[in-house]
């Protein structure tokens, strides 16, 4: 829109002069109209085309948070299904988003402006001098076709370009990348030799490619080039009345003037177009790498009522190629052989590393089952297929930016119960001194202990009235008196719901009903 | 003058002279272009209402002439800045990768530098594409000069008023420029980038407990907890683009008052008001060019700093210790004799890798009690251990480029039967055979064709390759069948007896972990 307005800008601007020059030969004195048109166009310009770059930027920031709105809820619960580390995660969901800044902010309004600012220009032209007009809109379709012939569309040959620019620096990236391996091996100088090779060899490379790549720029100039000599060439025999052909239009030096003012503005659309299609580039890769990872968040699996009889036997393998498991790939639990029937008290036990948690995050879908049977009442279980039903409380625990009421404000508890449910788990004390339920916390927990964010994380999965309980460690951060007050809640749960808790601590072991052993 | 550029810079002396010529050359005839044909024009004009006689008096051939070859020169000369332009750059910036390369590598050798480097990598790379940058934007800057030139020149048409005029629009135009960006750019883009920092650890704050946002369906909420820190971001953005649209603006509006008051002072006949005017006009814009330079400056000083920074720490490195040839190892309180074949035990997550890789002197956080010939690797280097060691493991790469690049890089000079011998042993060679390129396939950048068993086997028979009194292994079988398995323990066993080895052995599979004699178990810390 802004460029637009850059074009009657141009349009003003064209006309001061014109008006400047055409005048003189009759007047030969100051000629304000002129001068005001001619200042008034350029500074409308310099005016236009910062509006165009600010208003760029609030757009894009807009778009930015529709990506990342869009992009964060999908990566979030998926991360560890999808075997990837934080690291990934955020350079997708911070550093890609914001580099699609540019593609948004300067390419996409110009590469509206750069369709449409000719016919704008020509069609202003054409009052003037229909025939100028009709010179610069003639260059149009050879160019078009020039830039076909150059090998596809302009598009096509930047992209060659940018592929051959960033071949050089890629290969750099890579050797550094690998530094430690290559020094391991003692390898620095003659790698260092062969980069210095190879990034000459690269230039060279990159040379014929790119000699090619300026085609296309080399005909936007030579068009843009020929529009206004022919303009200036034809305008000139036109008022020396040298024509070759019969005049087809009176023309003043005031109009031929303006026309050819405007000329050079024909092809500037195009020509900045161009020179934005770096960032056109980046944002691509940046949406493309994103789409990429959307793609791969694994489909919810449909929604079953809390099982009565949940069941597990054999090796339970499961796939975890992110950093669960420090080896990655695919990790055994068991074998095992557990019968959890609801309600009551079951726990699973074993050594540190002997897969726990991983079999609890197993089951609410966080790792993908590739081995070994789990049933619900009877039936195949599908991993996270009864997420809705439960509440879960693990080792680290993730916090709303909210009040405390907030962030425990997922079933249909009051003020009351929340209040004593937090008493009971010990934290009443914590509670009274920093603010009650109207405490607001921020996503780091901050003031928080370990033991207070674990069992905050318990309060939520117990207020959240959801029929099955998967705990992780539920008494561990804790003090023995605190523990025995969260021990003694869990058993007074579990005469109504399902609680099932990986665990170390031997008192909540002797309260289970059932204890599923896993051994390294 | 960008210091690392100077020598580089001095061998594409030859290159960059044409590239500036072109530039200037381009400049020139872009505001000739206009100027003369605002003279033809305006001179056409002034024949035209003076009769035939005045008609056949103008010389309409020599300027129409001069707009075409403008025209022509200008596509060209173009065409050539940008061609030598980028030919300089690329061949001066070949020279700065490599010196750069060699620091880095220096520098590293005395550290212990395992997950850096990646991110390192990419800040390079960055840092050096705006030096690129830099050397193209300096041809541009020629041009901009020539074309100011030119547009000066052609105001000595408007009369000797005209020409302080469009001197001192010059120099202002410059100071303003490069003034305003001094004072706006630098601390806006501090801000941005410290609230992307900021919006980074927050990412990775909550990115963390990924159940609790699966289950209870927090994923909004937690997106919308971090808006507050990327309003802040941007703001900051948002900052630089009105500091940019400022400057920009800026440099038009002098532009534009120039012009007026060119217009205004000159009291000359129409062709020469068109010549001046348009030379000014076509100078001046192509002048406020220059800006870009000025938006970026900022940016390239930073790189450059940065690198510069990269060549003082490699100066800072001490020559790495002595050790005996074939020294034997301690591991948590037990020595073992050169030759042992001994395997690390323990369950996932006791820091076996990295236990291992301290050792070989990849990093130095393990928290065992570890000696190399008596003496601590963490206090050894890489450059004293890795005459000692040969590691494949989980987390080392492959090197973009051949099969063969990746051997060589064990064994320099190393011939063809050695590379299959050590591809054969690490039950690689079937694979390699059936590729199309055999020993010269292309591996894209981490080695892309490759699964992940079959790059780890590959960087075994590398390991292979290197023969150093100690081959460490961290889980090689991964991804094999048991039948393949069972080939690659007798094949390695075949290679510890002949080469007589010692070996380091990390891997949760009895079949592999057979081939060790001795067991040094370690316990998760906690």
């Amino acid at each position: 829109m802004w460029w637009m307005a850059d074009c009657l800008g141009a349009v003003l601007f064209a006309g001061g002069l014109a008006h400047l020059i055409g005048g003189n030969i009759a007047f030969h004195q100051i000629d304000t109209i002129g001068a005001s048109l001619l200042l008034g166009g350029g500074l409308l310009r310099g005016l236009v085309q910062a509006m165009a770059r600010v208003r760029g930027t609030i757009a894009s920031v807009a778009v930015q948070k529709k990506l990342r709105h869009a992009l964060v809820p999908r990566l979030l619960p998926s991360r560890v299904a999808r075997g990837r580390m934080v690291g990934e995660d955020m350079h997708l969901a911070i550093d890609s988003v914001a580099a699609t800044e540019g593609h948004v902010a300067r390419f996409m309004p110009l590469r509206m402006a750069a369709g449409l600012s000719p016919l704008i220009i020509a069609l202003c032209a054409a009052p003037a001098s229909y025939v100028s007009a009709g010179i610069m809109m003639a260059t149009l379709p050879p160019f078009i076709v020039g830039m076909i012939l150059a090998g596809g569309a302009a598009a096509r040959r930047a992209e060659a370009q940018h592929v051959a620019l960033s071949r050089l620096s890629g290969l750099f990236v890579d050797r550094v990348r690998t530094l430690p391996t290559i020094l391991a091996f003692s390898g620095e100088e003659r790698i260092a030799r062969h980069l210095g090779e190879a990034a000459r060899e690269v230039a060279r490379r990159t040379m014929a490619v790119l000699a090619i790549a300026f085609a296309s720029s080399a005909i936007l100039e030579f068009f843009a080039a020929l529009s206004v000599a022919l303009v200036a060439v034809y305008c000139g025999f036109s008022l020396l009345g040298l024509l070759p052909f019969p005049a087809p239009e009176h023309l003043t030096l005031a109009r031929a003037f303006f026309v050819l003012a405007l000329a050079p503005e024909f092809y500037i659309g195009l020509r900045r177009l161009a020179a934005a299609y770096h960032d056109k580039q980046q944002g691509e890769a940046a949406i493309a790498a994103m789409v990429a990872e959307q793609d791969k968040v694994p489909e919810l699996a449909p929604q079953i009522a809390a099982p009565r009889v949940w069941s597990g036997r054999g090796v339970i393998l499961t796939h975890d190629s992110g950093d669960q498991t420090p080896e990655g790939g695919n990790a055994r639990i068991g074998p095992l052989d557990w019968d959890w029937d609801s309600p009551g008290l079951h726990v699973v036990t074993g050594p540190t590393g002997s897969g726990k948690t991983s079999l609890l995050t197993a089951l609410i879908g966080q790792v993908a089952i590739v081995g070994g049977t789990i049933t619900a009442d009877g039936a195949p279980f599908a991993p996270g297929s009864t997420n809705d039903a439960v509440g879960w409380a693990g080792q680290s625990v993730a916090l709303l930016p909210e009040t405390l009421r907030a962030n425990l404000a997922f079933g249909s508890a009051d003020d009351a119960t929340m209040r004593a449910c937090l008493d009971a788990l010990g934290l009443g004390p914590m509670l009274e001194r920093r603010g009650g339920l109207d405490l607001v916390l921020d996503h780091k927990g901050s003031g928080l202990s370990g033991g207070e964010r674990r069992r905050i994380g318990l309060a939520r999965a117990i207020l959240s009235g959801r029929p099955v309980l998967l705990l992780d460690e539920p008494t561990a951060d804790l003090d023995e008196g605190s523990a025995a007050m969260v021990r003694a809640v869990l058993r007074d749960l579990a005469a109504d719901r399902l609680v099932i808790a990986a665990t170390h601590d031997d008192a909540l072991v002797a309260a289970a009903r059932s204890v599923t052993k896993v051994l390294p | 003058m960008i210091a690392l550029l100077v020598t580089p810079l001095r061998a594409q002396r030859r290159w960059l002279r044409l590239a500036v010529l072109c530039a200037v050359l381009a400049a020139f005839a872009g505001v000739g272009l206009l100027a003369v044909s605002g003279w033809f024009l305006a001179g056409a004009a002034l024949a035209g209402t003076g009769g035939i006689v005045a008609v056949q008096a103008f010389n309409y051939l020599l300027p129409s002439a001069a707009i075409r070859a403008a025209a022509i020169t200008r596509t060209g000369a173009r065409h050539g800045e940008r061609l030598l332009g980028h030919r300089a750059a690329l061949h001066a910036l070949a020279e700065v990768r490599t010196t750069l390369f060699g620091q880095v590598a220096r520098a590293a050798l005395g550290g212990h530098d395992a997950g850096r480097s990646g991110l390192v990598a990419n800040r390079l790379g960055r840092d050096v594409d705006a030096l690129e940058d830099a050397v193209i934007r300096r041809v541009a800057a020629a041009g901009a000069g020539a074309g100011a030139l030119a547009g000066l020149a052609g105001t000595v048409a408007l009369g000797w008023q005209a020409v302080p005029v469009m001197l001192a629009a010059l120099v202002l135009m410059r100071l303003v420029g490069r003034g305003m960006a001094a004072r706006m750019i630098p601390a806006a883009s501090a801000r941005t980038a410290a609230a992307h920092a900021d919006m980074q650890a927050d990412y990775a704050d909550i990115a963390g407990p990924a159940a609790d946002i699966a289950v209870y369906g927090l994923g909004p909420a937690m997106t919308a907890a971090l808006d507050a820190t990327a309003a802040r971001r941007d703001e900051a953005a948002l900052a630089i683009a009105r500091a940019e649209a400022a400057i920009t603006a800026t440099q038009t509006a002098i532009a534009a008052v120039t012009l007026t008051v060119l217009a205004l002072v000159a009291h000359v006949s129409a062709p020469l008001l068109a010549l001046g005017l348009l030379a000014a006009a076509a100078g001046l814009e192509t002048w406020a060019g220059l800006v870009a330079t000025d938006l970026r400056r900022h940016q390239v000083e930073q790189a450059e700093e940065r690198l510069l920074e990269l060549g003082r720490d490699s100066d800072r490195v001490a020559p790495p210790a002595h050790l005996t040839a074939n020294p034997a190892l301690s591991i948590a309180g037990r020595t073992f004799a050169p030759g042992t074949r001994l395997r690390i035990g323990g369950p996932s997550g006791a820091g076996k890798t990295r236990l291992v890789e301290t050792l070989v002197g990849l990093r130095g956080d393990a928290p065992q009690d570890l000696a190399v010939d008596g003496k601590d690797p963490r206090g050894l280097g890489l450059g004293a251990l890795r005459s000692i060691f040969s590691l494949a493991g989980q987390d080392v790469p492959l090197i973009a480029g051949s099969i063969a690049d990746n051997l060589r890089l064990a064994r320099p000079g190393t011939n063809e039967d050695e590379m299959w011998a050590a591809l054969r042993i690490a039950c690689i060679d079937d694979v390699v055979r059936t590729m199309a390129g055999g020993l010269d396939e292309w591996l894209g950048g981490e080695g892309a064709r490759l699964s992940g068993g079959q790059k780890r086997r590959l960087v075994l028979a590398r390991a292979l390759l290197a023969e150093r009194p100690w081959l460490v292994l961290d889980e090689p079988s991964e991804g094999l069948d048991a039948a393949t398995e069972a080939l690659l323990v007798e094949r390695l066993r075949g290679w510890l007896d002949t080469t007589g080895a010692g070996l380091v052995l990390v891997s949760h599979r009895p079949a592999m972990s057979a081939l060790a004699t001795q067991v040094v178990e370690v316990q998760p810390l906690g």
